[in-house]
């Protein structure tokens, strides 16, 4: 694209040129009798000699009729055109290789505008009566991306998934009264251990999160993906705007044996 | 001298670390350890990547990695993970194709012995 952009101009500077010699402040060549300087182009009226003998702009004047040796044609097949090269160029272009960057030999890296989050898709899970960890771990899988051809660990590719019914969660053994979740504020003697029961009547949500986010890369793209996930208490969630669709869940045991 | 080339290695570091020779020399130091490391590392890095994104696109197509990679040896495919990577995302039906020969080379593991369940309690009654 430069080079054609440069032959235009090349061109029309050389034409402008020589129909305004007559002003140029150089000794004056005239049209019709032999010019006083030697120069390969007998009869026609010139730029001054130093400008010639660059490879780009001497092609494409005027002067020279169709290819010659000092640059050659390739056809771009996306532009549907020929772009001249210059032939100490020649060693870099193959004839498929004028239109664009490499796909094939580099891996692929997403840029930004293939992870825009309002273009993600956003996935519902019913968790009544639904394994804690088995659906956590489903879960974790989509936000993080995994399911995608064009999966990439360090750029947050997921979708977003939404969790209705958070408090009809099941566990399966004598986990409802022996699970312990643990907290520490951080001070002595501040430790408070609670069970699963006590802390599904108290708020349902923090158990999917804790679990989703055990599940998740811990830092901060880790804490970013979490963001993604929004867990909810009843059947209901403000969410319909995002025509959240069923999350498509493989595991055959996630359905508690009653 | 050396502390110009140390201080132009230490660009972009943290705190003093590109300020103050004594620790920007210790940091530089580090940090070529880590890239004569990552250089190597690098090509198991993107291979696993590769393996990672070849896995979720046989997966769409109901196949796994394994399997996949299984068919394609016995056909003789000789197909690198890097190309197959690529092909998985920017040409989706080229890809499928390669996975129904994969399928019909090796339909996968049709006879595998189911894991024991569990029985519990109700063995006694």
């Amino acid at each position: 694209m430069s080079v054609l952009s440069l032959a235009a101009s090349s061109s029309s500077s050389l034409l402008s040129f020589s129909s305004t010699c007559s002003s140029s402040p150089k000794p004056p060549f005239s049209s019709s009798a032999k010019p006083a300087l030697k120069t390969p182009f007998v009869g026609f009226s010139v730029a001054p000699p130093q400008k010639l003998w660059f490879p780009s702009t001497t092609d494409l004047s005027f002067n020279n009729e169709g290819n010659t040796r000092r640059s050659f044609e390739i056809f771009s097949s996306k532009t549907e055109d020929f772009v001249r090269v210059p032939l100490d160029q020649r060693w870099m272009y193959e004839d498929y290789e004028v239109d664009g960057p490499d796909i094939w030999n580099n891996t692929w890296y997403p840029k930004a505008a293939d992870h825009v989050n309002t273009d993600k898709p956003w996935f519902i899970v019913d968790a009544t009566d639904k394994i804690l960890g088995r659906m956590a771990s489903t879960i974790a899988i989509y936000i993080r991306g995994k399911i995608l051809a064009t999966y990439t660990p360090s750029v947050d590719m997921g979708a977003f998934v939404i969790v209705v019914n958070a408090e009809k969660v099941a566990v399966s053994g004598k986990k409802r009264n022996q699970k312990l979740y643990r907290r520490h504020s951080g001070r002595p003697g501040g430790m408070t251990v609670e069970t699963f029961d006590q802390l599904q009547q108290r708020i349902p949500e923090r158990i999917i999160e804790h679990a989703v986010r055990g599940m998740l890369p811990k830092g901060r793209l880790g804490r970013a993906l979490f963001n993604h996930l929004k867990v909810y208490k009843g059947p209901d969630h403000p969410l319909e705007a995002q025509m959240p669709v069923e999350l498509p869940i493989r595991d055959k045991r996630i359905q508690i044996q009653k | 001298m050396n502390k110009g080339k140390i201080f132009k290695l230490a660009k972009g570091f943290r705190g003093r670390a590109k300020n103050c020779i004594r620790i920007a020399r210790e940091r530089v130091e580090k940090a070529l350890q880590y890239s004569y490391r990552d250089r190597r590392t690098k090509k198991r890095d993107m291979r696993s990547l590769w393996i990672q994104r070849i896995n979720a696109g046989t997966r769409i197509h109901g196949v796994n990695y394994g399997n996949f990679m299984h068919g394609l040896m016995k056909e003789n495919i000789q197909l690198n993970r890097k190309v197959l990577s690529e092909l998985s995302m920017h040409e989706p039906h080229s890809f499928k194709s390669l996975v129904d020969i994969s399928r019909s080379a090796f339909p996968g593991n049709k006879n595998v012995v189911p894991a024991p369940q569990k029985k519990g309690l109700q063995i006694l009654v």
